[in-house]
C-alpha cells in the first residue's frame, strides 16, 4: 500500500533514476535515494521542457524540436543533448524483458560508407515569392489562396416552391467544362472529316483520336457531331465514310469509355450499314461503306455484348426485318446481310441460312439477266447473291472447320470405326472417283503432319471434283459425315488406350459431335442444293475430298 | 465537551507547538484542581473557544484535512445560488494552488500530487499554463527555487465580490468551522467587496489572474502620468496645416468610390502608387530619415495632445520628409467599410528554419532571420522590376526563384552565432538590427550588405529587437528579464528597464518614442517611460505569454496578442483593457495599426490575418458603460493563408498591409 503511493508521488518511476545511475556508473544507489530523486527529475525535466516551448515560441513554430531542448539547456548553461539534431524521427526501441523501459536506436555508421556515398541533393534554397491576399478586403481566387468556399448549388427550398405548382422534374444544368485545347481539338478533327481534302492528315487524326489518352470530355461532342452529319449528309458518300472510320477510331481508343454513349452512336451506324441510299454519286463505293460498317457492328457488338445485353438481340432484329422486307432495295439487302454476316456464324446459321432457300428463290428473277433488263438491278442481285453466297460459305466452313485437323487412323481403328460406317463406306466407294479416294489417306497424312502446302494441290484438284453432279451430291455428303464422325471416335479411341476410364464422357461428347456434323452435313447438301458448285470454294480440303 | 478532553487537547496544543513550560505549568495545575477544590477555568465555558482549540488540537499535519476542506468548499460553492456561483467558484483557484503548495511545503508529495489531479480538471480552463507549471512542484526545496511559486505564496489575490457573497462565503465557513480553509482564505484572497449586484461572470478578467506580489505596486505605479500624446511638430501637423491633406483625404474618398464602380481600376492605380513609392524610397536610403505613423483627424473622436519628446531625435533630410509626404497625401483611407489590400510574402524551402520575417515600413524589403543564424535580405522591389508582376501577384512564381545568372536573389547576412530571433528595419530601410540567441545585436547595412556594429549587453538570448519610429534608437528585450534602450552609436545600452518576472518577449515603441512597451512571459504588459527607465504602466489580463505588441499611431491605445490567440486591446492613460479580441486559436505572432489607426491587422499561427474594428470596439465601450451588453469585439475579415503560418505584418504609409510567413507542411 505504501509502496504503491510511493510510487505515485512523482511520475518518474524509481526504476527510471536508478537505470540512469547504472548508465553513468553509479551502482550503489540506495532505493532511498531514488526515490528522494525521482521527483526532482521530474520538477528538471518540466523546468527543461518550459524553457523548450519558450524557445520554440520564439523561433515562431508550435511543433516541439529537438534544438529547443538544445536552446533550453543552453540557457540553463547545460551542454545540449548530441545526436538528435538530424530532424529526422527518433527511432525508440523497448528494452527486453522491461515494460516501460527504452533506448535509441543507435546505429553504427562506418565512415567509409558515409564518405564514399554520393553526396545528398542540396536543399532548395530560400526564397520569397508574394502573391495577392485580399484586393480591398476580397480574396481573389488565385492559386496562391486557400480555397474559397465551396460554390453551392442554388437553395433547395427554391426547388420545392416550383415544386407545389405543377409538378415539374427540374434538372439543374450541369455545366460542363472544356479546356481550350480540348476545344480546338474537337474543331480540328470536325474539320478534318468534314473536308475530305487532305486524307494523309485525316489518317494521322484518325490515328491521334484511337490513341490518345484525356479525349473522353470529347465523347458527348462526338457522338452528336456523328449523328448530326450522318442524318444530315447521307448523299455525302465520303463524309459517311470518314464518320464511321471517326467511330472506329473512337472504339479504338482504349482511354475512352464509350459505352454510355453507344445508344447515341449505334443509330447513325445502323444508317450506314442500311440506309437505301448512301452517297449520290454512281462512283461512290457505297458497298465499301456496307462492308466497313458491317465490321464496325460486329466490334461493337462483340465489345459491349456483355454489358449491353440487348444491343445484339435489337440490332439482329433490325437487320433481319431489313432483310425479310421485300419491299427493302437490294442495297439494303446487302447491308443487312453484310451485318448478319459479321456478326458470326450462329447468327448467320439461325437467321439467313434459314430464310435462305425463300430468298433465293425471291432473288432469282433478278439475277437472271433476260428477266432482268436493268444492269443496274441486275448488278446489286449478284451483289446480294455474292453476299448471302459468302456468309453461307462462310458459315459451312466454319462448322466443318470444327475438326480440321483429324489424325489418320491407324489401321486398327479404323477397323473399329468400321462398324458404323459399315453402311456408307461401300457407297463411298462406290460413288468416289478413284484417284481422289485413294489419294485421300494419304492426304490426310500430310495434314496431320502439320504441313499447311498439303491442301493445296487437292485445291488444285478440285476442278476435277466440280464434275460431279449435284444431285449425286447425297451419298458422298453423307459418307463424307461418317468418315467425319469415325475420325474424332478414332482418336479417342486412341486416348483411351491411355485412360479407359473417360470413355464414357467422351463417348457422350462424341454423340454431340456427331449431331453436329450431322447437322452440317444436311445443311452441306442444303447449301449444295442451293448454291451448286459455287458453295464448294468455302468447304475445307480434307472434307472436299471426301465430299467428293 | 467534557472539561477532562478540553483540558487533554490544551496540553497537545502545547506540547506540540513546544510551549512545554506552559505546558508543564497547566499540567500542574490541573493536577491542583482535581486534587482540589473544582475551579472550572473560563475557557471551559465558552464554547466558541472550545470550538476553536478542538480544531487546532486535530493533527496539524494531517493532510487529508486539506482535501476535506477543499472538497466541502467546492461542492458548497458549486451548489450555491446560480447568481453568486461564479464569484464564489472564483475563490476556488486561489484556494486550490495554496493547498496544494502547503501540501508540497509541509512534505506530503504523494498527497499533494493526488490532491492537484483530483481538483486540476475544474481550473484547466483558465488556468492551464499555471497548472502545468506548478504541477512539477514536488519538494518544499522547489516551492523555494520557483520564482512563480514564491511569489505566489507571498502574495494576495485580488477578487472582486459583491458584498451578499461575501457573508455567504463567510458565513459558510464559520457555521462549518472550516479553518483551514478560512486561514488560506485570510492568507491569499484580498477581497474588494463592493455594494449591489454581482457583476455578470464575462466582465472581468482580472479578476482571476493571480499576478506577483505587486497588485498593490501595480495600481500605485498605474497611478502615474503619461503623456501619451503626439509630438509636437509632427509631419502630420505640417501636412494639416499646408491643408493639402484635407484635399487629398476628399480625393481619396472620391477613389474608393470610384473603387466600387471600377475595382480593377482603382487597384492598378494603387499598385501603381506603391510602385512609385518603392522607387522612391530606394532613391532615398542615403538619408539618415525618419519615418512616422500618421493619423488623420476626420475619424478620430478627438484631436491626440501634443508632447514635446524627451530625446534628441535625429535629424530627417528633406527629401525623406518629403517622400514620407507624399505616401501620407496619397493614403487610402480605411475603414471598416473600405478594406486594405493586403501583398503576402511567403518564403518558401524554409525548412522550418525561419525564426522571423521583418518587412520595411514602404514593404520593399523583407528579412527573415534563421535558426542557422543567417539573416536573408530580399529586396522585393528588385524581384518585382523583373516582371513588375511581382506586386501584381500576377507572374510566374518560378521565374522569382532563380535570379538572373542563377545567383540567388537574396542578401545574405552571416554574423550571428546562434538562431536570429528578431530582425528590423530602419524607417528608411537603410538599417537592419538583428537580434540572436548569442546574447547580441547586430546592426547591418544593406547597402554595404555589411555588419556594423554587435551590440553586447544582454546576458541571455535577445528575444526582440525593435528601432524607433524616428530610427537611431533601438530597443531590445531578452530572457535575462530585462529590456534595453541603446542608440545607434553607442555600444552600450542607454537605459535598462528591470521589473518583469519572466523573460520579456517582445518590445515595441511608443509613436512620440517616449515610451516602450514590453510583453513578457509573467502575462503581464508593462509600459515603461524611456527618459527615467521606470515603469509607468502595467497591464494585467493576459492569461499566457505575450508575443506581440502595436501601439495606435495617435498613441492612445496599444494592442497586446498571446500565446493562446487572445488580442487586447488597452487604453494606455487607465491601463484598463477596451476590450478582449477573441478569434485567433494560435500564437498571435504579429499586429499593426493601420496608418490613421482605424483598423488593427492581426497575424496568427492558425494560418490566417484578421482584420478588426478599432473605432468600433474604443466606441463602443463608452455606450457600453451604459448599457452594459454590448458585443464589444468586432472581427471585420479573416483572410486564410494556405497552411503559411502569418509571421509579420505591416501597415505601409499609404495604408497597403504587407504580411509574411514561411510555408509549413500542412498538418496530417
Amino acid at each position: 500500500e505504501l509502496w504503491k503511493g510511493e510510487e505515485k508521488m512523482s511520475i518518474v518511476p524509481k526504476e527510471t533514476i536508478e537505470v540512469i545511475a547504472q548508465s553513468i556508473g553509479i551502482t550503489n544507489l540506495s532505493p532511498e535515494a531514488a526515490l528522494m530523486l525521482a521527483p526532482d527529475v521530474e520538477y528538471r525535466v518540466r523546468e527543461i521542457m518550459q524553457e523548450a516551448i519558450k524557445c520554440m515560441r520564439h523561433s515562431k513554430r508550435t511543433t516541439l524540436t529537438a534544438s529547443d531542448v538544445d536552446g533550453a539547456l543552453n540557457l540553463r548553461n547545460l551542454e545540449p543533448i548530441y545526436g538528435f539534431g538530424s530532424g529526422g524521427p527518433i527511432r525508440f526501441r523497448k528494452a527486453i524483458g522491461h515494460r516501460d523501459l527504452f533506448y535509441t536506436d543507435d546505429r553504427e555508421v562506418d565512415f567509409k560508407d558515409v564518405i564514399e556515398a554520393p553526396l545528398p541533393k542540396a536543399p532548395l534554397d530560400t526564397e520569397i515569392v508574394c502573391h495577392w491576399l485580399a484586393i480591398e478586403g476580397v480574396q481573389p481566387a488565385i492559386p496562391e489562396n486557400a480555397p474559397l468556399e465551396v460554390i453551392r448549388a442554388p437553395a433547395e427550398n427554391q426547388i420545392y416552391q416550383q415544386k407545389d405548382g405543377p409538378l415539374i422534374d427540374i434538372r439543374l444544368p450541369v455545366k460542363h467544362v472544356l479546356s481550350k485545347e480540348l476545344q480546338l481539338y474537337f474543331q480540328k478533327i470536325a474539320e478534318l472529316t468534314m473536308s475530305k481534302s487532305n486524307p494523309s492528315l485525316f489518317k494521322e487524326a484518325l490515328v491521334s483520336l484511337a490513341s490518345d489518352s484525356g479525349l473522353h470530355p470529347l465523347v458527348p461532342y462526338f457522338t452528336n457531331f456523328i449523328a448530326d452529319e450522318v442524318s444530315r449528309g447521307l448523299n455525302d458518300f465520303l463524309l459517311l465514310f470518314n464518320l464511321m472510320h471517326v467511330v472506329r477510331s473512337l472504339l479504338q481508343n482504349p482511354h475512352i469509355h464509350i459505352e454510355p454513349y453507344l445508344h447515341q452512336l449505334m443509330p447513325s451506324v445502323v444508317t450506314c450499314l442500311v440506309s437505301r441510299k448512301l452517297g449520290n454519286r454512281f462512283a461512290d463505293n457505297h458497298w465499301d461503306l456496307r462492308d466497313f460498317t458491317a465490321n464496325l457492328v460486329a466490334l461493337i457488338c462483340k465489345r459491349f455484348g456483355n454489358t449491353y445485353v440487348t444491343l445484339q438481340s435489337r440490332l439482329t432484329k433490325t437487320l433481319v426485318n431489313a432483310l425479310l422486307d421485300p419491299k427493302k432495295a437490294l442495297t439494303q439487302h446487302y447491308g443487312a446481310i453484310q451485318g448478319l454476316a459479321a456478326l458470326g456464324h450462329n447468327v448467320v446459321r439461325l437467321l439467313v441460312l434459314s430464310n435462305l432457300e425463300p430468298y433465293l428463290s425471291l432473288l432469282e428473277p433478278e439475277l437472271d439477266a433476260e428477266k432482268q433488263k436493268n444492269q443496274m438491278k441486275s448488278y446489286e442481285a449478284w451483289r446480294v447473291y455474292g453476299a448471302l453466297l459468302r456468309a453461307a460459305g462462310l458459315c459451312i466452313h466454319d462448322r466443318l472447320k470444327i475438326f480440321p485437323n483429324l489424325p489418320s487412323p491407324s489401321p486398327s481403328l479404323l477397323n473399329k470405326g468400321k462398324g458404323k460406317v459399315i453402311n456408307t463406306e461401300p457407297n463411298k466407294r462406290k460413288l468416289s472417283v478413284d484417284s481422289s479416294e485413294n489419294r485421300s489417306p494419304r492426304k490426310r497424312l500430310i495434314a496431320t503432319d502439320g504441313s499447311d502446302g498439303g491442301p493445296s494441290p487437292m485445291q488444285v484438284d478440285r476442278p476435277t471434283g466440280d464434275a460431279n453432279p449435284p444431285q449425286n451430291s447425297v451419298h458422298p455428303s453423307s459418307s463424307e459425315q461418317a468418315s467425319g464422325g469415325n475420325a474424332p471416335e478414332s482418336r479417342n479411341a486412341k486416348e483411351n488406350q491411355g485412360s479407359k476410364g473417360r470413355t464414357i464422357t467422351r463417348k457422350a461428347i462424341l454423340d454431340q459431335i456427331w449431331k453436329d456434323d450431322l447437322d452440317s452435313g444436311r445443311l452441306l447438301v442444303k447449301l449444295h442444293q442451293l448454291y451448286g458448285d459455287r458453295i464448294l470454294p468455302f468447304i475445307p480440303s480434307t472434307e472436299m475430298s471426301l465430299f467428293l | 465537551m467534557d472539561p477532562e478532553q478540553v483540558d487533554e487537547f490544551v496540553m497537545g496544543y502545547l506540547k506540540k507547538k513546544g510551549f512545554n513550560n506552559a505546558a508543564k505549568q497547566l499540567q500542574e495545575a490541573l493536577h491542583h484542581n482535581n486534587g482540589g477544590t473544582f475551579n472550572s477555568t473560563d475557557y471551559h465555558n465558552d464554547p466558541e473557544l472550545t470550538k476553536l482549540i478542538r480544531s487546532f488540537s486535530q493533527s496539524e499535519n494531517d493532510p487529508t484535512r486539506y482535501r476535506d476542506g477543499y472538497s466541502k468548499l467546492r461542492s458548497w460553492a458549486y451548489n450555491s445560488l446560480d447568481l453568486y456561483k461564479h464569484e464564489l467558484l472564483r475563490v476556488m483557484y486561489p484556494v486550490f494552488i495554496h493547498c496544494y503548495m502547503d501540501l508540497v511545503g509541509k512534505g506530503h508529495t504523494r498527497e499533494a500530487r493526488a490532491f492537484f489531479n483530483s481538483f486540476r480538471k475544474d481550473h484547466e480552463m483558465i488556468h492551464l499554463r499555471d497548472l502545468q507549471k506548478l504541477e512539477g512542484v514536488l519538494v518544499p526545496s522547489h516551492l523555494e527555487e520557483m520564482e512563480f511559486a514564491r511569489s505566489l505564496r507571498q502574495s494576495k489575490v485580488n477578487i472582486k465580490i459583491c458584498q451578499y457573497s461575501y457573508d455567504l462565503l463567510l458565513q459558510y465557513l464559520h457555521r462549518t468551522e472550516s479553518t483551514l480553509m478560512l486561514g488560506i482564505i485570510n492568507e491569499h484572497i484580498n477581497f474588494q467587496v463592493y455594494s449591489g449586484q454581482p457583476n455578470s461572470s464575462s466582465d472581468d478578467i482580472d479578476a482571476v489572474t493571480i499576478v506577483g506580489s505587486f497588485q498593490e505596486t501595480a495600481d500605485h505605479i498605474n497611478q502615474k502620468e503619461i503623456q501619451w500624446g503626439l509630438l509636437e511638430d509632427s509631419l502630420e501637423d505640417r501636412l494639416e496645416k499646408t491643408g493639402s491633406l484635407l484635399s487629398d483625404s476628399e480625393k481619396g474618398q472620391g477613389e474608393s468610390k470610384d473603387g466600387d464602380v471600377d475595382d480593377s481600376k482603382k487597384r492598378s492605380n494603387e499598385i501603381g502608387k506603391q510602385g512609385s513609392s518603392l522607387k522612391k524610397l530606394k532613391k532615398d536610403k542615403a538619408g539618415n530619415a525618419t519615418a512616422k505613423v500618421a493619423r488623420q483627424e476626420t475619424s478620430i473622436v478627438s484631436p491626440a495632445p501634443r508632447v514635446k519628446p524627451e530625446l534628441a531625435l535625429p535629424v530627417m533630410s528633406t527629401d525623406v520628409e518629403e517622400s514620407i509626404l507624399e505616401d501620407l497625401r496619397n493614403r487610402v483611407q480605411l475603414s471598416s467599410v473600405a478594406m486594405p489590400s493586403v501583398s503576402f510574402y511567403t518564403f518558401v524551402n524554409t525548412h522550418n528554419g525561419l525564426n522571423c520575417a521583418s518587412i520595411s515600413h514602404d514593404g520593399s524589403l523583407v528579412a527573415g532571420g534563421f535558426s542557422d543564424s543567417s539573416i536573408k535580405v530580399w529586396d522585393m522591389a528588385k524581384i518585382g522590376q523583373a516582371g513588375s508582376g511581382a506586386l501584381q501577384g500576377e507572374s510566374d512564381t518560378n521565374d522569382q526563384n532563380v535570379g538572373p545568372n542563377g545567383r540567388r536573389n537574396y542578401t545574405l547576412l552571416l554574423g550571428h552565432s546562434g538562431p536570429v530571433y528578431s530582425a528590423t528595419f530602419s524607417p528608411p530601410g537603410d538599417f537592419v538590427l538583428s537580434s540572436s540567441a548569442d546574447t547580441t545585436i547586430r546592426l547591418w547595412s544593406t547597402q554595404l550588405n555589411a555588419n556594423l556594429v554587435c551590440y553586447k549587453g544582454h546576458n541571455y538570448p535577445v528575444w526582440d529587437v525593435q528601432f524607433s519610429p524616428f530610427g537611431h534608437y533601438f530597443a531590445s528585450c531578452s530572457h535575462d528579464r530585462t529590456a534595453r534602450i541603446w542608440s545607434m552609436d553607442r555600444v552600450q545600452p542607454l537605459r535598462i528597464m528591470a521589473g518583469h518576472l519572466s523573460d520579456v518577449d517582445c518590445v515595441q515603441w511608443h509613436p512620440n518614442c517616449n515610451y516602450i512597451a514590453t510583453g513578457s512571459s509573467d502575462k503581464t504588459v508593462r509600459l515603461w517611460d524611456v527618459q527615467t527607465g521606470e515603469c509607468v504602466r502595467i497591464f494585467i489580463g493576459h492569461r499566457s505569454m505575450v508575443l506581440s505588441l502595436a501601439m495606435s499611431p495617435d498613441g492612445r491605445y496599444m494592442a497586446s496578442g498571446d500565446e493562446d490567440g487572445t488580442i487586447m486591446m488597452w487604453d494606455l492613460s487607465t491601463a484598463r483593457c477596451i476590450t478582449p479580441l477573441m478569434g485567433h486559436n494560435s500564437c498571435v505572432w504579429s499586429l499593426s495599426y493601420s496608418g490613421e489607426g482605424s483598423l488593427l491587422a492581426s497575424g496568427s499561427a492558425d494560418c490566417t490575418v484578421k482584420l478588426w474594428d478599432v473605432t468600433s470596439s474604443t466606441k463602443l465601450t463608452k455606450a457600453e458603460e451604459k448599457n452594459g451588453n454590448t458585443n464589444r469585439l468586432r472581427s471585420l475579415r479573416t483572410f486564410p493563408t494556405k497552411s503559411t503560418p502569418v509571421h509579420a505584418l505591416r501597415f505601409s504609409r499609404r495604408n497597403l498591409l504587407f504580411a509574411a510567413g514561411a510555408l509549413s507542411k500542412p498538418a496530417s
